[in-house]
């Protein structure tokens, strides 16, 4: 039985070094012939079994005498909990493909394949008061940044912070989203700058609404978090003037905060609702909290869909 | 006098390394010894200082490397104590030093080769292959005590009987056949004799003129030697009239385009460009050896047998292969322990106290199969090794059997 973990562990081994895989090939040779009732003759096991106890033999000679003598057993135990993680992971790989999450429909539990999670990037931006409850919904105003029309069953409004590194990690599932439903959803982007961790997050939000008003919002916010942390005055005008825009309104616009108030009020919003990081994602009022897989959106928004909106 | 073990084991650079803290204790000689500073100096010495052709370059590197060849043959013919220069074959092993005899001498249908019970398969598949053309190979069974059978031996030597190829000393399990009394009873049944000397001639001493043997055969591995060379030695007679096994470069004075004219002895056995950093090497393993004394060799493989085989008496399980008298294994012991594999024994040997051993059939298959045997444990020592590596593998052995009770 030693051979079945000895072949997993050598193919994996083999994968990045060629010295592996001689003995993966031994493995392979040897569980082939277990499997087709022959006795392993390549003498991996009794190989295996020697440099393994007589390892142990140096600091426990007792132990050593223990896994030589049921050694066989120990091999059991250790094939038996192979195949009983590696049924795991498939079914969690096939979750993860179904749900968007390894464990189901709970997309919240902690996901082991999640791409973003394996990056590293699980999380969102929180403001330093933060409550940590959403009560509440969003409400879309005439003024805010709009894909899609009015009628679409389904609405998702983003409360983002241009400076917030999980609010860029979403752009490429919120870009998937538009296009994989077209006029089918309704996507708004709210500003909610996380300025006590990101300062110049009010600015480049202030800055998006002054290339709205010149008709080149969703230029300039995917502008925004391709040069993410880029916010001082200068850099923003020079954002503006890279899309065409009249930079001269632009800088007048931004210098006098034409803006402000705008942002001000988009944040008390959320704020008072209970948002307390980005991304926020409300999805016909469904709260998403963080950067996560388009499955896991897809999910609720084909359930939001089904339900007719 | 007894051997200055330490001060020969300063010349072996791998004998100063560690291994997770711990010595290198090799007893694997008898499948290759180590090799002495000296030795990887005259290699290192070719590729250093006249790296070029021998025999056909007349400039001036290409004449260094005809001189030392030459005066490696000349070590050789002198640590056998051959008659001429000639009558010493370079080859590239045992192996190929018995092939060629096989495929040079002319047996015909019905002619007879003897050998025993112990022959390593390269003394045993060159004549198995033979007698698919008619060549009938007989084998002469050790006797009840596991030695060489005289009696045995006379009971198939006749007048049929052309070849006798036997092992001079033994792989398996380290006994000495009487080569001398072979030798002569084969003589008087006009029969040649072959030696296969891989195991004598590094432990032994051994004079080919006082054994009067025809043929001799061994390599420069098993003797302190580069791997890739060994030598035939032929009575001048005799290989004059054997054809060329090999032919082609360096074995012909000149040729035609439908004909050849072939060198002397001992060029027209050494086909292409030779190995000439092996042959150099092993003339400086030969003379670090002649300067050793075999017969020191010899006294000291014995002693430290002594003190393994007193150790391990008693041990439980275990079954030595061969004599049970140190004196009449040389530098080898062979055991069982009965009922475990001997390559988990080596392994956890080597894994426990870097104790290099070799395990399994040790090329003498037809042996095992014949005892309905997988195969043994084997140690095997030579000058470098100490009275105390032997007390560590004595206790090593026992925890291991402990370890398996």
């Amino acid at each position: 039985m030693i051979c079945l973990i000895a072949l997993v562990v050598f193919a994996v081994l083999g994968i990045f070094s060629a010295k592996y895989r001689t003995v993966a090939k031994e493995a392979f040779d040897c569980v082939f012939r277990r499997i087709t009732l022959r006795k392993c003759t390549t003498g991996l096991d009794k190989r295996l079994k020697s440099k393994i106890t007589g390892k142990l033999m140096l600091k426990h000679p007792g132990f050593a005498r223990n896994v030589y003598k049921h050694f066989e057993m120990i091999s059991w135990v250790f094939t038996i909990v192979l195949i009983v993680s590696f049924s795991y992971s498939v079914y969690s790989v096939a979750n993860l493909f179904i749900y968007g999450n390894c464990n189901g429909p709970i997309p919240d539990a902690f996901c082991l394949f999640d791409p973003f999670i394996s990056e590293g990037t699980e999380g969102e931006c929180t403001i330093e008061a933060a409550v940590g409850e959403i009560t509440g919904v969003l409400e879309v105003h005439p003024d805010d940044p709009v894909i899609g029309p009015e009628d679409a069953k389904v609405t998702i409004i983003e409360a983002g912070c241009f400076v917030c590194p999980y609010t860029k990690q979403a752009v490429p599932v919120v870009k998937q989203i538009i296009s994989h439903y077209g006029d089918k959803i309704r996507f708004v982007y709210k500003d909610f700058p996380v300025s006590s961790a990101h300062p110049g997050a009010q600015e480049a939000a202030e800055a998006s609404h002054c290339a709205h008003e010149q008709g080149k919002y969703w230029e300039y916010h995917y502008m925004l978090f391709e040069n993410q942390g880029k916010t001082g005055f200068e850099e923003l005008v020079g954002f503006a003037e890279n899309l065409d825009l009249d930079t001269e309104q632009f800088s007048e616009c931004l210098a006098s905060h034409k803006y402000k108030s705008k942002v001000d009020s988009d944040f008390r919003e959320a704020f008072e609702i209970g948002v307390y990081g980005t991304p926020t994602f409300f999805i016909n009022g469904q709260v998403v909290v963080g950067p996560k897989t388009f499955n896991e959106f897809r999910q609720i928004i084909d359930n939001e869909l089904a339900r007719g909106g | 006098m007894g051997l200055d073990v330490e001060k020969i084991r300063e010349d072996f650079p791998v004998l100063k390394k560690t291994v997770n803290n711990k010595p290198i204790i090799y007893m694997d000689s008898a499948c290759m010894t180590l090799r002495p500073i000296q030795v990887i100096d005259k290699i290192n010495e070719y590729y250093r200082e006249y790296p070029s052709c021998g025999e056909r370059s007349l400039h001036k590197l290409g004449k260094r490397v005809d001189e030392e060849v030459e005066k490696s043959r000349n070590i050789i013919k002198k640590f056998i104590n051959a008659k001429r220069m000639e009558e010493i074959v370079f080859t590239k092993n045992t192996t190929e030093g018995i092939n060629l005899l096989a495929n040079s001498l002319g047996l015909k249908q019905g002619d007879i080769v003897l050998g025993t019970d112990k022959e390593h398969n390269s003394n045993l598949l060159p004549w198995q292959k033979l007698a698919s053309e008619g060549v009938k190979y007989e084998v002469v069974m050790s006797g009840k005590d596991d030695n060489f059978s005289f009696e045995n031996f006379k009971e198939k030597m006749n007048r049929g009987v052309k070849l006798v190829s036997m092992v001079h000393m033994s792989n398996l399990d380290g006994t000495t056949t009487p080569a001398k009394e072979i030798v002569k009873t084969a003589h008087e049944n006009e029969a040649l004799v072959l030696l296969d000397g891989a195991q004598s001639v590094p432990h032994h001493p051994l004079d080919v003129r006082k054994l009067d043997v025809d043929f001799l055969a061994f390599s420069g591995h098993k003797m302190m030697g580069p791997s890739g060379i060994g030598v035939l030695y032929g009575k001048k007679d005799l290989l004059e009239k054997l054809p060329a096994f090999m032919v082609g470069g360096g074995t012909v004075v000149d040729t035609t385009h439908y004909e050849a004219k072939f060198e002397e002895l001992p060029q027209k056995f050494e086909a292409g460009l030779q190995n000439y950093a092996g042959i150099i090497g092993l003339g400086g393993a030969a003379k670090y050896l002649m300067k050793i004394g075999k017969e020191n060799i010899e006294k000291h493989e014995i002693e430290l047998n002594r003190r393994v085989t007193e150790g391990v008496e008693g041990f439980e399980r275990l079954s030595l292969i061969g004599p049970g008298e140190a004196e009449k294994r040389g530098g080898i012991i062979s055991f069982n322990i009965n009922g475990v594999s001997s390559h988990e024994i080596a392994m956890m040997m080597d894994e426990m106290e870097n104790i290099c051993v070799r395990s399994g059939a040790h090329c003498v298959h037809s042996w095992f199969n014949a005892h309905k045997l997988d195969g043994s444990v084997r140690a095997s020592l030579y000058i470098y090794n100490t009275p105390e590596e032997c007390d560590k593998f004595v206790e090593t052995l026992k925890r291991v059997i402990d370890l398996m009770k």
